[in-house]
C-alpha cells in the first residue's frame, strides 16, 4: 500500500465509523429540529472565526493582508447583522420541548449576539478602543478631538488611517524630491550639450566655404602640376634623343679626363702667385715653407710661421 | 665677422637701387633679394632695428616688382619686429600698409588678419587705435561677405570696450555682431549677442536702455523662441521687481555661463547700484496718471 492510499483508507474508515462518533452525532442531532439553535450555532462559529481573523489582522505586518482581512471581517459582520432579524423571528417561534423562560432567554441571547457581532474589531472600530486607552502612536490632540466633538469616533478613525497613509505620503514626497534633483542635474547637462552642439554647428557652417575654396585651389594646383609634368616629359624626351646623349657622354669623359690628369700631374710651382718685393726677391703671396721641419711636412704651414722672403731658386723643389 | 655680412648686403643693395650716372635703371630684383637676406641675417643676430629697416626696404622692392603679396608679407614681418621694439605707431602703420597690400591682391582674409594682429598688439598700449583696427577689419570681412570670420573680431572688440568701460559702444558692437550673425543664419550666436547687449546695458545701470534693447530684439523671430530670450525676460522682470536674489540666481544660470567671458564677469557683478529705485520711479510715473483719471 502506498502513502497516497493511506488517507483514502483513513477517510473510508472514518466514514464507516462515523455513527459511533458521539460528539458529531450530538452536534447534528442536537440542532436537528431546532432551527433557532442551528442558526445560533452557525452565528457563534462565524463570530469566533471573525474574532480569530481580527486577532490575526492585528498582528499582521503586511498592510495589504491586514486590509484584506479587515474587509472580510466587515463583510461577515454585515452579513450577520443582516441575518439577525431572521434569528430574532426564530427566537420568538415556539419550539416543542422548550420552556417559556428559555424563549425569553433566547431573545436575550439574540441581543447579546448582536452586541458581540458589533464588537468584532475590523480595523475601524479598533481605533475607538485604542484611543480610549490612550495609545502612544496617536497624537495627544486626538483625544481632544475625540472628547470635544461628537464625531470623535470618526475623527479618530480618520486620523488613524492617515497615520499609515501619512507615512506613505512622506515616502512619496521624498522619492519625488530625489527624482526632481536628478532631473535638474540631467537638464543642466543637456543645456550644456545643447550649447556646445550649437557652437559646433556654427563652426562647421563657417568651415564649409573655406573647404570649398581649398578644394578649388587644390584642383587648380593639381591640374597645373599635371600640365607641367607632361611638358617636362616632352622636353626630356627631346633632350634624351640618342645622338645628343652620346655626344654628352663623350664630352663628359673628356672633361673628367682632363680634370683628373691635371690633378695628378699638377706642379705647385705652376700655380704659385708671386709678388715683386722691394729688394728684388720674389715673395710668394701664399704663406709658405721656410725650411723648418713643420713647414716641410705640410703644404700649408701652421699659423704663426712668417713668410720669409725666400729666393725662388732656394726652394727645395 | 658675421654681423658685418648683412651690413655689406645692405650697402650693396642700396647701391643697386640708387640711380647714378652709371646706373639708369635700379635693379630691384637683385636688391630685393639682398634686402631679404640681410633682414633674415639681422633677425638671427637679434638686431631688430636693422632687421625692421631691411624688411621695409625688401617690401618696397617687392612692390616695385609688382608682387604685393610678398610686399605685404615683408611688411608684416617688419611690423612684428616693430612690436618687439615697442614702436607702437610704426606697428599700426606697418600693419595698415600690409593690409592695403593684401587688398591689392584682392585677398580680404589676410588683410583683415593683418589688421587683427595689429589690433591685438596694440590692445594694451593704444586701445583706441586697436579698436579702429578691429572695426576696419570687421568692415573688410563684411564687404567680402565673410561675416562669420568677423565674429571673433567683434567679440575681441567688445571685450576691449568693456575693459575701457565704454558700455554703450560695447553694446552697439554686440548688436552689430547680432546683425552679422543674422546674415549667416547663425541663430545661436545672434541670440547670445543680444543677451550680451542687454546684460551690458544692465551693468551700466541703464535699465530703460536695456528694456528698449530687449523690445527691439524681441521682434526678431530667432530670438523669440530661444533660451536667451527667456533668460532676458527673467532678468528684466527681476530688475523691475527689485528682487536682488532673483537677479543673482539668473546670473548664475547656465544660459549666461555660455556667453563670452567678459560678459559673464559683468553678469556675475549684477546688480550694480540701487535696484529699488526702478520701482519707485515707475510708481511716481503712475501716480500722476491716476490723478488725471480721477479728475
Amino acid at each position: 500500500m502506498t502513502v497516497i492510499d493511506i488517507p483514502f483508507r483513513v477517510d473510508e474508515i472514518c466514514k464507516k465509523y462515523d455513527k459511533y462518533d458521539i460528539e458529531k452525532q450530538r452536534e447534528q442531532n442536537a440542532y436537528g429540529d431546532d432551527q433557532f439553535a442551528r442558526l445560533y450555532g452557525t452565528f457563534e462559529s462565524e463570530i469566533d472565526s471573525a474574532f480569530e481573523k481580527s486577532e490575526r489582522a492585528a498582528f499582521e505586518q503586511n498592510r495589504a493582508v491586514s486590509v484584506a482581512l479587515n474587509a472580510e471581517i466587515r463583510r461577515t459582520k454585515a452579513r450577520l447583522v443582516a441575518e439577525l432579524p431572521k434569528l430574532q423571528k426564530l427566537a420568538h417561534k415556539k419550539v416543542k420541548g422548550l420552556s417559556k423562560d428559555d424563549l425569553i432567554a433566547r431573545g436575550d441571547l439574540v441581543l447579546a449576539l448582536q452586541e458581540r457581532i458589533e464588537s468584532i474589531p475590523d480595523g475601524t472600530s479598533g481605533g475607538a478602543k485604542q484611543s480610549a486607552g490612550g495609545l502612544s502612536t496617536s497624537a495627544p490632540n486626538n483625544n481632544h478631538i475625540k472628547f470635544d466633538s461628537s464625531d470623535g469616533n470618526f475623527d479618530a478613525d480618520y486620523f488613524q488611517q492617515s497615520e499609515e497613509s501619512g507615512a506613505f505620503r512622506r515616502e512619496y514626497e521624498m522619492h519625488r524630491m530625489k527624482q526632481d534633483e536628478g532631473l535638474d542635474v540631467i537638464s543642466e547637462g543637456l543645456e550644456q550639450l545643447k550649447d556646445l552642439t550649437h557652437d559646433m554647428n556654427e563652426e562647421l557652417d563657417r568651415q564649409v566655404p573655406l573647404m570649398d575654396e581649398m578644394e578649388m585651389k587644390v584642383d587648380r594646383a593639381t591640374s597645373e602640376l599635371k600640365n607641367t609634368n607632361v611638358r617636362l616629359k616632352e622636353t626630356l624626351f627631346k633632350v634624351r634623343s640618342t645622338r645628343n646623349f652620346l655626344i654628352d657622354i663623350i664630352l663628359l669623359c673628356i672633361i673628367l679626363g682632363t680634370v683628373s690628369s691635371d690633378a695628378t700631374r699638377r706642379q705647385p710651382k705652376f700655380f704659385i702667385p708671386t709678388l715683386a718685393t722691394k729688394d728684388g726677391a720674389f715673395k710668394s703671396i701664399i704663406p709658405f715653407r721656410h725650411g723648418c721641419v713643420m713647414c716641410q711636412a705640410s703644404y700649408y704651414p701652421p699659423q704663426g710661421h712668417a713668410a720669409d722672403p725666400i729666393k725662388f731658386a732656394a726652394l727645395p723643389w | 665677422m658675421s654681423t658685418s655680412e648683412p651690413d655689406k648686403l645692405m650697402i650693396k643693395a642700396d647701391k643697386m637701387t640708387k640711380l647714378t650716372l652709371t646706373r639708369w635703371n635700379a635693379d630691384w630684383r637683385g636688391a630685393t633679394d639682398l634686402y631679404e637676406q640681410a633682414a633674415v641675417a639681422y633677425r638671427r643676430a637679434n638686431d631688430y632695428e636693422k632687421a625692421k629697416i631691411a624688411f621695409e626696404k625688401a617690401s618696397k622692392g617687392q612692390e616695385m616688382l609688382s608682387s604685393p603679396w610678398d610686399a605685404a608679407k615683408h611688411m608684416e614681418s617688419a611690423a612684428s619686429l616693430a612690436k618687439d621694439l615697442k614702436k607702437w605707431n610704426e606697428v599700426a602703420d606697418f600693419y595698415r600698409r600690409a593690409s592695403e597690400l593684401y587688398n591689392e591682391c584682392s585677398r580680404a582674409q589676410p588683410a583683415s588678419d593683418a589688421l587683427m594682429k595689429g589690433a591685438r598688439a596694440l590692445e594694451e598700449t593704444a586701445p583706441e587705435e586697436a579698436i579702429k583696427l578691429y572695426t576696419d577689419a570687421c568692415v573688410l570681412l563684411e564687404e567680402d561677405g565673410k561675416e562669420q570670420m568677423a565674429f571673433d573680431l567683434y567679440r575681441a572688440a567688445t571685450s576691449l570696450y568693456i575693459k575701457l568701460e565704454k558700455y554703450n559702444d560695447a553694446a552697439s558692437f554686440l548688436l552689430r555682431l547680432g546683425l552679422a550673425a543674422d546674415k549667416c543664419n547663425a541663430t545661436n550666436s545672434q541670440c547670445k549677442a543680444y543677451l550680451g547687449a542687454i546684460i551690458v546695458y544692465l551693468y551700466a545701470h541703464d535699465i530703460e536702455q536695456a528694456e528698449k534693447c530687449y523690445n527691439d530684439c524681441a521682434e526678431i523671430n530667432a530670438f523669440q523662441g530661444s533660451d536667451q530670450n527667456r533668460c532676458a525676460v527673467k532678468l528684466l522682470t527681476a530688475y523691475s521687481e527689485a528682487d536682488v536674489e532673483e537677479i543673482k540666481r539668473v546670473a548664475q544660470s547656465s544660459t549666461i555661463t555660455h556667453l563670452d567671458h567678459a560678459i559673464i564677469k559683468l553678469a556675475r557683478k549684477l546688480p550694480t547700484g540701487d535696484v529699488t529705485a526702478r520701482n519707485e520711479a515707475s510708481k511716481e510715473q503712475e501716480e500722476p496718471l491716476d490723478e488725471n483719471d480721477l479728475t
